[in-house]
Order: C-alpha cells, then sequence, then structure tokens
C-alpha cells in the first residue's frame, strides 16, 4: 500500500512530530496547525456549516489532541486519521447537540447543499485537483452516500431511511465509493 | 480464509472508521484488524481514502483565523505547565533575590536577652544595605536576561514558522506536482495507445434508441488490452452505468462497467482484458455492472 495521501506527512516526518508532541514540545504545535489545518477546518466547516462555530470546533479540538497524544498509538493507524477523527467526532456532537435543539434532521441535507455551493473555491487551489478528480469518478449516488456518512454524520441506517432505499445498497455504494477513492490515492 | 473475506465484506470495517460503532464493537475490529493481516491492510485502506476525502476538501482557514486560534490553544495548554514548573534554575535565583533582604534583617532584630548589648547600628546596617544593593543589581541583571530571553525567544519562534511556512508550501507544490505528473502519465498512457499500430480502432455507432452516440474501442488482440473512448453517448438515469461488452462468436463477454467521467467523454478507460472478439457493444446496466447484457438498452455497436 503507497502512502502518497496528498498532505500527509511522509512516515518518517510524521514520526518526529508525534514523537515532539508526545514529549509536550509546544512549537510542534505550530508546525502540526500548519500542516493540518486546512484539512481539519475544511471537515469540520463541512460539517459544521459557520465560520465561528468552526474555529471554535477547530481550536478544541486542537487542545484535545494536545491532551490526549499521550494515548495516540502509532500502530492503530496514521496521525491524520486519528486527529480527524476527533475533529468530525467534536464537529458531528456540535450539529447533533444544535439539532436536538431545532428538532429536525432532514435540514441538514439542505444546509449541506448550500455550504457545498458557498465553499466553491474562487482561486485555483491545487488541493482542488484532488476534489475534481472525485467528482469526475464517483457517480453522484455514491457521492451523496458518502457526504451523508462523513459530512453529515449519518448511520448507514439512518442514510438508508434518509434516501429510502435499502441498506444493503447503502453499504455497497459506499463500499464501493471508498473503493473508488483508495484507487485514486494509488 | 472464507470468513475474513466475508467479515470485510460486511462492511463493518467502513462503520469502523467513519466512527459508526459501540466502544465495544470497536475493540473486536481492532483485535480482528490486529490478529489477521488482511483485515488490518483493508482498514488501512478505508481509513486513507476517506483520509484522502477530507483532504481534498480541505479550505484554507479565513484570514486571522491561525493567529487566534494557535494563541488560544498555546495559552490553554501552557497554562497548565507554568504552574508546575517553569525553569529551575531560574525559579532558584528568583527565590534567592526575593529571600535575601529577608535573611539580612534577622541578625539586626534585637533579641530580649541581649537588651544591653547593643549592636553598633552603622556597622550592622552596613552589610544588609549593600546586600540589598547587590540584590537590586541581581534582579536587574536578572530582568535585563530575561527581556533579552524573550527577544531572542520570539526571533527563534519567527524564524521557526517561517521555516514551517516553506515546508508548507514546499509540500503543496509536491502536491500539485504529484497529481499534474499523474495526469500526464495517464495523457502518456493514452496518447501510445492512440498512436499505437498494434491497437485497432472498432467504431461503435448508437442504435436505434440512440442514433446520436458515438464511441470508439480501442482493441490489440495481441496483448488483449481494451481501451474506451467515449465521444458522445445519451446521459444516464439514476443508479445506472454504461458497461462494454465483447461478443466472442456470438457470445456476450463483459468488458467492465464505464466511470462516470469515461461516459461523458474526459478520456481513455482500459477496460477488462478480451481474448478475442468480433463485435464490442454498450448497454445500459445496473451500477456495478449484470452478468448478462440487456439487449433492449443496447446503445451502440460495432464490428471489427
Amino acid at each position: 500500500m503507497s502512502d502518497t495521501s496528498l498532505i500527509s506527512l511522509p512516515p518518517a516526518a510524521e514520526a518526529d512530530l508525534v514523537r515532539r508532541l508526545q514529549a509536550r514540545d509546544e512549537s510542534a504545535m505550530t508546525l502540526f496547525y500548519d500542516r493540518y489545518s486546512a484539512a481539519l477546518y475544511g471537515v469540520i466547516f463541512r460539517i459544521v456549516k459557520a465560520e465561528d462555530e468552526a474555529e471554535d470546533v477547530l481550536q478544541e479540538a486542537l487542545v484535545k489532541i494536545w491532551h490526549a497524544f499521550a494515548s495516540y498509538d502509532a500502530s492503530k493507524g496514521r496521525l491524520f486519521t486519528w486527529v480527524l477523527n476527533i475533529c468530525r467526532n467534536l464537529s458531528i456532537d456540535k450539529i447533533r447537540s444544535r439539532q436536538h435543539r431545532v428538532g429536525s434532521r432532514t435540514q441538514g441535507l439542505d444546509d449541506s447543499l448550500t455550504a457545498q455551493r458557498q465553499a466553491a473555491p474562487t482561486t485555483f487551489r491545487p488541493e482542488h485537483i484532488g476534489l475534481q478528480e472525485i467528482t469526475q469518478k464517483l457517480v453522484p449516488e455514491q457521492r451523496q452516500i458518502i457526504d451523508l456518512l462523513y459530512f453529515e454524520g449519518f448511520t448507514q441506517s439512518e442514510v438508508a431511511e434518509e434516501l429510502n432505499i435499502p441498506l444493503g445498497t447503502v453499504k455497497t455504494r459506499a463500499r464501493t465509493a471508498i473503493k473508488v477513492l483508495s484507487k485514486l490515492i494509488r | 480464509m472464507e470468513n475474513i473475506q466475508a467479515y470485510i465484506e460486511s462492511g463493518i470495517l467502513e462503520q469502523y472508521a467513519l466512527g459508526e460503532l459501540s466502544p465495544a464493537e470497536q475493540a473486536a475490529v481492532e483485535a480482528a484488524a490486529a490478529r489477521h493481516p488482511e483485515v488490518g491492510e483493508e482498514l488501512a485502506q478505508v481509513q486513507q481514502a476517506l483520509g484522502f476525502y477530507a483532504e481534498a476538501h480541505a479550505i484554507a482557514p479565513p484570514a486571522g483565523l491561525r493567529e487566534r486560534v494557535l494563541g488560544n490553544v498555546m495559552a490553554q495548554i501552557a497554562a497548565p505547565a507554568a504552574n508546575a514548573t517553569p525553569n529551575p534554575t531560574l525559579r532558584a535565583d528568583v527565590d534567592a533575590v526575593v529571600q535575601a533582604p529577608r535573611a539580612t534583617s534577622a541578625p539586626v532584630q534585637p533579641t530580649a536577652g541581649e537588651a544591653t548589648v547593643r549592636p553598633f547600628t552603622p556597622a550592622a546596617e552596613a552589610p544588609a544595605a549593600s546586600r540589598s544593593l547587590w540584590a537590586m543589581a541581581a534582579s536587574v541583571a536578572l530582568l535585563l536576561s530575561l527581556g533579552v530571553n524573550a527577544l531572542l525567544y520570539s526571533r527563534w519562534k519567527d524564524a521557526s514558522s517561517e521555516v514551517v511556512a516553506l515546508q508548507s508550501e514546499k509540500s503543496r507544490f509536491a502536491t500539485t506536482s504529484q497529481v499534474v505528473e499523474r495526469q500526464l502519465g495517464d495523457l502518456r498512457q493514452e496518447n501510445q495507445v492512440l498512436r499505437s499500430d498494434e491497437f485497432k480502432a472498432v467504431a461503435l455507432a448508437g442504435t436505434k434508441t440512440a442514433p446520436t452516440a458515438h464511441a470508439r474501442v480501442l482493441f490489440n488482440a495481441a496483448t488483449h488490452k481494451v481501451f474506451v473512448d467515449v465521444r458522445s453517448l445519451p446521459a444516464l438515469p439514476a443508479g445506472k452505468q454504461y458497461q462494454l461488452w465483447a461478443l466472442d462468436k456470438g457470445k456476450p463477454v463483459d468488458a467492465g462497467v464505464l466511470t462516470a467521467s469515461t461516459a461523458t467523454g474526459q478520456g481513455l478507460q482500459l477496460m477488462k482484458d478480451i481474448a478475442s472478439a468480433q463485435t464490442f457493444a454498450m448497454t445500459v446496466e445496473p451500477e456495478g455492472g449484470s452478468v448478462n447484457p440487456t439487449l433492449s438498452t443496447m446503445t451502440v455497436v460495432g464490428n471489427i
């Protein structure tokens, strides 16, 4: 398996960063921020869909990551995967608590579409080459399911309910979509 | 073996990666990944794919956010550390300065028993005064050195953040060139196929259902490689994909499904190897393809 994920660090540099962070080296936090903030902010923003809240969540996540570093186990997965999950979970908690207040589940879908339109890049950014490729290679149904699962925090059963399709179909489409993404990396 | 494949295909690894599982279920997946390398490998791939998806959606945070967030984070993570012990030697210096006047004042205090024998005050105060002078000088020196340290620290931090900025710029360039290189590689491969004499172009013309449809198949009979090149195909209904078939002595052989980008004519796509064929045709099938062609949906067809 290759390690050519777009902005992830090469393994040696990642190990070095992890070592410094676990040794409570605060200057490593700046390096960490500069390396991962755009990716983390992108995910957080697409989940919470508001700039001020995204900033809060990013800050909260960074503090949490700093304190949780001792429990990060490199043998269980890449650093990026680990921090991404922390950010996703915090963001999903955020929208869940909000949705509790509003009491609506379906609103998220419309919001996400507007957010995607708003977030369309106005200038050329290399990372969007990846996005273009994804848009071309994933059929719309697959992309919709991945977005619901990844950015809306839906479970597979919730997706099945929302789209009114069998759970088996959701599972197959999710798996196929993830396979397509894997192929794009290599 | 059979079980592991079934486990992988059950979709539980995707659920794990998406954070849908309970802690107990998570632990079970982690145990399975540790026990079976195939499961571990598959799980890593799923996580990497989702990470890639996340990266592709990266957004540069708004201006000013970096300073605010990093500042707050640093303040929050530095707070408990400062309360503990900042720097043992610095601490000792400060203690010494603070304690110095107190220590010197002690002998000056008259004790009840020796009331009659008064110490010669000027002589006793002189060393105290000079010691407090020393203490003041030491505090000033300490303050100065702290000031210089702060200055040097801020310069060092600036330098290190510049290095970081350069590094991230460098990696961004690397990213761009990596993507461009991959696209160039694809184009080069397409070009080789298009220019090669070994590939035979088979024109596929639209059928009655889609008279304007038009595509080409490039078939290499020696290596059995098949590429498809779409000029124009009708848009697909939701949940459907185009599937290419090779007809060998009238028997249809699956040559694979067309991705969305191929179907809209964005480039060549390498299909499944075909040993021998006289005719190629395309049908509309449910997503993922069918075992047998749905002949009523045949869109284009052409003979070699």
